[in-house]
């Protein structure tokens, strides 16, 4: 697996690091511009490559701003890629079949599940992570609305549904209650935090609105 | 987890078709059927040919006889926040709006939307049913709840799409192409019912594809709208829904569409209900013989009568929310 | 009911010690029960929360299960050939293999079997596991595995599983003797002479926990010593459970469960999983990560059992009730008696009622067996109580809410010596939480005309839990920086326990939030704390870290004192300084205490101490909807949602509030979506087995407007106060939905979840509504 080397290193923070344990691959220390989406040229019109049963095939994801080009099987999901492959496990596992939004990722700026995406299919395309939001060490804005607005209670669906605000405020900045709830209605919370999730949703809009 | 298959990215149409032609392959556009198709075991895949690159395949753009060309590759999303299609052919704009999730519908694509496979819990699960090749329908004497009341027979499917009925009201007309050449085929033949086949959905040869849907161009003052009934908010499938065009000439009804969704292995047309009230007045009492014309044949199994109900209220309803 | 139920505990509750010193309960309080943010908010929202399903160690295997797809069968033959050769294959267990043959559902279930238990008893039993390098390879690997099964007749149904002729799902037949029914007074005098008698019965559905965070577990072992991070409520009782099946002291087995992704009750239990993983692990030397998929979670992890109550009321002219008769049935699965448990606390106990019987039936079916839910028992218990008092409360022509105020109980009724509550704030909620939401004036508003009609429902509660009570033991030091450590072996699983127990150390120390370290859930390192669940973590905690930090602060105002040469009890601590109460001038700021700087630290312990004898305690709930009923289309919308609590006093506003809307999210679910469907009549599998089929409550079906109003009588059975609140939570709401839905329509639902097929069913069977039940009078 080969990792491009050409994001800047993370901005020196004082004093200690808030993170004690096991970081994954990639946290941290994510470099500053999202590389331009960069799609695969078409292959000639003759005969493609079929990759054999079994086989892997070459792909180039984009995550974070960070190229990484390895070898994948057909059949793994973007989802296995970013935890298993490259440590990113701040996307969650909640039902492998697209019917719960914990592994909501975004693919070319806009809210996709991870689960459902062969890794293959999104090859070259740009994709971020909750952990792409940070900058260095601090909290996106949309992060820290949901911080702000205890908009969480066990944690675990959050970062997906942090990347579905996010993604519905690139589109709509300015959303109602009701854009809102139609924007998040694809994010499972058994815990049932949506009423504070709403509110931080909004909140974020206002940071973003502000500048911040 | 998904079991292995071999992957090839076609760079062309003519790629695609040609890859698709053999057993065992199958067509990648968004995935999000296909994948909780494999992952069901609902069929086995050998060979995934993804057409997700094909752009040619993808976008609307304005037909030469005034309608719309939609490309088959375009996503929900995107059909969803049209303002052409919002404006003209409103139906379709509200249909793909309550398709699924938000993010499934920045995935799923309007092919992709059309071919979906059933969403009964029977097909999907273990049980070697009548449309997997088995020679038993669980649903007839199962949990059918959320099964037909219409056009039941060998398989008592629903079609889960919502916008194949708006397609089928606004008389849209799919491209298909495979190895052999181009078909036109209007949507409302696309579909088939499982007496006729119960093993496929639609009129697709192995290895064929729909390309492109071609809107015809509305008729001036015509007004269309989608309603859908579900069991939540989000994701769900319709347990009844309808897709409904009506044009006013003066105080009557000039012509109208009517196509239920939910209730039967195809879109379901209503053409006795558009009978009655095209060329009358819509008042308070057409209305409710319309909604009750609307089920009348309807075939309920044993735990889905309420759907008749159902469909009563959504005809009345949307009769009266559009007039 | 045993405390160790309600401690979900196997076996005979460990002691504390008895404290040595308790400190006085709060007055004014600076941080305690204000709005503070989440002290681990950044670690969950910047997704650097290591929850147990993302721990990656070095050489990992990951595992999956192959289940019985039968709802009945034995094992005949299990030939694993092929899958051993499936690339990637690491190991794989079966029964007879050395380790295996593991006991599994004694203890509080009662049911004897084993880890492979070739008598499959449900569709997801588990048969055998495969540890490989990737999780698709073992699933590969477990597609191989190639089983003979002998397929026995099954049962599903508990009325089928009740007949005699019924297959058997376990020696010794399915009905299990009922227990001794509960009796109070004499119910059949009361019913004769009673002026108004309904009987009614009610039906609920079987319910999965589903919470976001799959099941399982990663192991690693060193030498002898198992280290087990698993998305867990209790890592004390899985430390217990994996110590006992595998034979392993307490000190090798060392439990981490510091993040975890929901578990309403389904975590409380220890999972076969945690065996397999540390069987494989053992056989590879590789640590392997388990976790089941979510088809798993909703076949075997466990479920509220769906239950049948009939139920008679009795009440006079004047609407004080007579008396109460329940008779409810209900099935634990296959291995589980509990398929009745707690349903008729709240009939036995919510409302004064000088005669009441209960009568409780299990039958055993071939299903997935039940773990305790959020609140066992208790929302179907309120289901058929909440729906019954607003019958009477229409027969009598009484409002919903004077029914209720009519008929307070001021003591609990079916407790020996029927002990006063501490504090009880039902009337108060009741009171409180109908002038906020405007109930009399929703309640008389004229309906429309249209085929959208509105109305308003009431409903309440109580938990049988709550109080908390031994044993949690707490350690807090203080550095001489003045940063602090809060060490505690409860779960914080999303109800903000790390939050409030950093906010009492610094309410105690003063030590700001930023600056106190928190270690919790780990076997390892941290002081014993029972599961987290039955609402019983803040009401045991709190009051423990309470006098942990009093510990401390007795230690420091005793080295202040002789600094300062005054008496102790002169002197504070305030704004980081302490200061003499009668001299502020003489002061000593915590860094210059000479003795506390040559320390290092104080190290100050809190033991969990009784509750005060000859008291109940207990949270009591009122909830209030508003919906609006399509009758064209038997749509619920939930427009509006009040929930009025008594749970002492709130540590954290914030996160109170926070739980409370997801008690009502979790409630809605009850009362409109969710339901297992099986197969019943044909093969018995389970048809809802993800997580479209199993319809959880999405953004767009919790309304967005809701109130919470906090009712706190300043109770003193602890020095804290403070009741639990995960279960009230979510105890009355459905019934409120109910009740609401009749009040819009006219039609009393009595069947949960109030499917569109259900209320289209009831507006077309209904008969024009009598007088009492009319609008606008």
């Amino acid at each position: 697996m080969d990792h491009d080397n050409t994001d800047k290193p993370a901005p020196a923070t004082p004093g200690v690091s808030r993170r004690g344990f096991i970081t994954s691959v990639g946290t941290g220390a994510i470099g500053v511009a999202a590389a331009a989406s960069l799609v695969s040229a078409a292959p000639p019109e003759t005969q493609a490559d079929v990759v054999a049963a079994g086989g892997m095939s070459s792909v180039s994801l984009v995550v974070n701003g960070r190229r990484h080009t390895m070898l994948v099987e057909p059949r793994w999901s973007l989802l296995y890629v970013l935890r298993d492959r490259l440590g990113l496990t701040g996307t969650k596992i909640g039902c492998e079949r697209g019917e719960c939004g914990a592994c909501t990722v975004l693919i070319d700026g806009k809210a996709r599940y991870a689960c459902m995406t062969l890794a293959v299919e999104a090859d070259g395309r740009d994709i971020t992570t909750i952990e792409g939001l940070m900058t260095g060490e601090e909290l996106g804005t949309t992060q820290q609305a949901f911080a702000d607005e205890d908009a969480f209670q066990c944690g675990y669906c959050t970062p997906g549904q942090v990347m579905a605000a996010e993604s519905l405020l690139r589109v709509n900045p300015s959303p109602t209650l009701d854009e809102i709830r139609q924007g998040m209605a694809g994010n499972l919370c058994r815990c049932g935090a949506y009423a504070h999730i709403f509110k931080a949703v909004a909140k974020a809009a206002d940071l973003k609105r502000q500048g911040r | 987890m998904l079991q292995t298959f071999a992957y090839v990215r076609a760079g062309s149409l003519n790629d695609a078709v040609k890859q698709l032609d053999g057993p065992g392959a199958r067509v990648h556009a968004g995935g999000t059927d296909l994948l909780g198709c494999l992952r069901d075991d609902v069929m086995s895949a050998e060979k995934v040919v993804s057409i997700s690159r094909l752009d040619d395949l993808r976008g609307i753009t304005p037909a030469a006889d005034g309608g719309l060309r939609i490309g088959a590759l375009t996503t929900i999303a995107d059909l969803a926040a049209h303002p052409g299609i919002a404006e003209k052919y409103a139906a379709l704009a509200q249909a793909a709006a309550v398709v699924a999730s938000p993010q499934l519908r920045n995935q799923g694509t309007i092919g992709g939307n059309l071919c979906q496979r059933p969403r009964c819990w029977y097909f999907r699960g273990d049980y070697h049913c009548t449309r997997k090749g088995g020679d038993m329908c669980y649903a007839i004497g199962g949990e059918n709840q959320y099964h037909a009341i219409f056009g039941g027979g060998a398989c008592w499917i629903v079609h889960p799409s919502d916008t194949a009925p708006a397609l089928v009201a606004l008389d849209a007309k799919l491209r298909l192409i495979s190895a052999k050449g181009a078909r036109m085929v209007p949507a409302e033949k696309f579909f088939v019912l499982p007496d006729e086949n119960a093993q496929k959905e639609n009129v697709l040869a192995p290895g064929e594809l729909v390309t492109e849907i071609l809107l015809p161009p509305m008729p001036a003052g015509m007004k269309s709208a989608y309603r859908k009934v579900r069991a939540r908010g989000s994701w769900d499938f319709a347990m009844a829904g309808m897709a409904l065009t009506l044009t006013m000439k003066a105080d009557k009804v000039a012509d109208a569409r009517i196509v239920l969704s939910g209730v039967a292995p195809i879109p379901w047309r209503l053409q006795a209900v558009e009978k009655l009230i095209i060329g009358q007045k819509l008042d308070a009492k057409l209305m409710t013989k319309a909604a009750d014309l609307a089920v009348v044949g309807a075939k309920p199994l044993e735990q889905n009568a309420y759907k008749v109900a159902m469909v009563r209220g959504i005809v009345a309803e949307g009769l009266e929310k559009l007039l | 009911m045993k405390p160790e139920d309600l401690y979900f505990w196997d076996g005979p509750l460990p002691e504390t010690q008895a404290p040595t010193s308790t400190p006085e309960p709060w007055t004014e309080t600076k941080v305690v029960g204000k709005p503070v943010t989440r002290v681990d908010a950044y670690d969950r929202v910047s997704g650097s929360a290591i929850y147990p399903s993302d721990v990656i160690l070095p050489d990992m295997l990951h595992a999956a299960i192959l289940s019985c797809p039968h709802a009945h069968a034995m094992v005949k033959k299990v030939d694993t050939s092929a899958a051993a050769k499936t690339p990637g294959v690491r190991a794989i267990l079966v029964d007879g293999q050395v380790g295996a043959n593991v006991p599994w559902y004694g203890g509080r279930s009662g049911f004897a079997s084993r880890l492979f238990d070739p008598h499959c008893r449900y569709e997801g039993d588990e048969v055998a596991v495969v540890a490989a390098d990737t999780i698709y390879q073992a699933w590969d690997a477990v597609r191989a595995i190639k089983v003979e099964y002998d397929v026995l007749p099954r049962v599903t149904t508990v009325a089928e599983a009740m007949k005699p002729t019924a297959p058997a799902v376990r020696d010794g037949g399915n009905v299990p003797q009922a227990p001794p029914p509960y009796s109070r007074g004499d119910v059949d005098a009361a019913f004769k002479t009673a002026d108004v008698v309904l009987e009614h019965t009610f039906t609920t559905p079987c319910e999965l926990h589903n919470p976001m965070e799959l099941f399982g577990c990663v192991v690693k072992w060193d030498g002898p010593r198992l280290t087990v991070w698993e998305s867990t409520q209790g890592v004390y009782a899985v430390q217990s459970t994996v110590a006992r099946a595998l034979n392993l002291p307490l000190a090798n087995v060392r439990v981490i469960g510091h993040y975890m992704g929901g578990g309403f009750g389904a975590k409380l239990d220890t999972g076969k999983y945690s065996i397999m993983a540390a069987l494989l692990a053992k056989k590879t030397g590789r640590p392997v990560r388990l976790f089941v998929s979510r088809e798993e979670a909703c076949r075997s992890m466990g479920n509220r059992p769906a239950n049948t109550i009939t139920l008679k009321a009795a009440a006079k002219k004047d609407g004080t009730l007579v008396a109460l008769q329940s008779r409810v049935v209900g099935s634990g699965g296959a291995y589980s008696e509990g398929g009745t448990g707690g349903v008729d606390f709240v009939i036995r106990e919510l409302y004064a009622c000088p005669n009441v019987k209960c009568e409780n039936q299990s039958a055993y079916v071939n299903a997935g067996p039940q773990r305790a839910f959020r609140a066992p028992g208790h929302p179907q218990g309120a289901w058929a109580l909440e729906g019954m008092m607003d019958a009477l409360a229409a027969k009598l022509g009484m409002d919903p809410v004077d029914l209720r105020l009519k008929n307070i109980a001021l003591v609990s009724q079916s407790r020996n010596g029927n002990p006063p509550y501490s504090t009880t704030g039902f009337a108060d909620c009741l009171r409180e939480g109908a002038k906020t939401f405007g109930w009399a004036d929703a309640r008389r508003k004229p309906q429309a005309p249209a085929h959208i009609k509105r109305g308003v429902g009431v409903a309440g509660g109580m938990w049988q839990g709550g109080s908390g009570g031994p044993p949690a033991t707490v350690i807090v030091k203080l550095f001489a920086d003045g940063s602090a450590n809060l060490n505690m072996g409860a779960a914080d699983i999303g109800c903000g326990t790390k939050t409030w127990g950093a906010q009492i150390v610094s309410e105690e120390l003063g030590v700001p939030l930023d600056r106190i370290s928190i270690e919790h859930a780990d076997t390892g390192t941290t002081q014993f704390a029972t599961p987290s669940g039955g609402s019983k973590t803040a009401p045991t905690e709190s009051p423990a870290i309470h006098a942990a930090a009093f510990d401390v602060k007795q230690q420091l105002m005793g080295m202040a004192a002789e600094q300062l040469k005054l008496p102790a009890a002169d002197l504070e601590l305030r704004g980081g300084e302490v200061v003499s109460k009668t001299d502020p001038a003489k002061k000593v700021a915590l860094g210059q205490i000479q003795a506390f700087g040559r320390r290092g630290l104080l190290v100050g312990i809190g033991y969990r101490g009784m509750n005060p004898a000859g008291k109940a305690v207990n949270p009591f709930a009122v909830h209030f909807a508003e919906v609006e009923v399509n009758t064209r289309t038997g749509e619920v919308k939930v427009v509006r949602f009040l929930a009025a609590h008594d749970s002492g006093r709130i540590l954290n506003l914030k996160t109170f509030q926070n739980q409370v809307f997801g008690g009502i999210t979790m409630g809605i679910g009850f009362g409109l979506t969710e339901d297992r469907v099986m197969d019943d009549k044909q093969l018995g599998k389970v048809l809802s087995a993800n997580l479209h089929d199993y319809k959880l409550p999405t953004a767009l079906d919790a309304p967005a407007d809701k109130t919470v109003v906090v009712v706190d009588l300043h109770d003193t059975f602890s020095s804290t106060g403070a009741k639990g609140v995960g279960e009230p939570a979510t105890i009355p709401t459905a019934p409120a939905i109910a009740n609401a839905v009749c009040h819009a329509i006219g039609v009393r639902l009595t069947d949960a979840p109030m499917s569109r097929a259900r209320v289209l069913r009831a507006l077309a069977a209904q008969k024009p509504a009598p007088a009492s039940q009319k609008r606008g009078e």
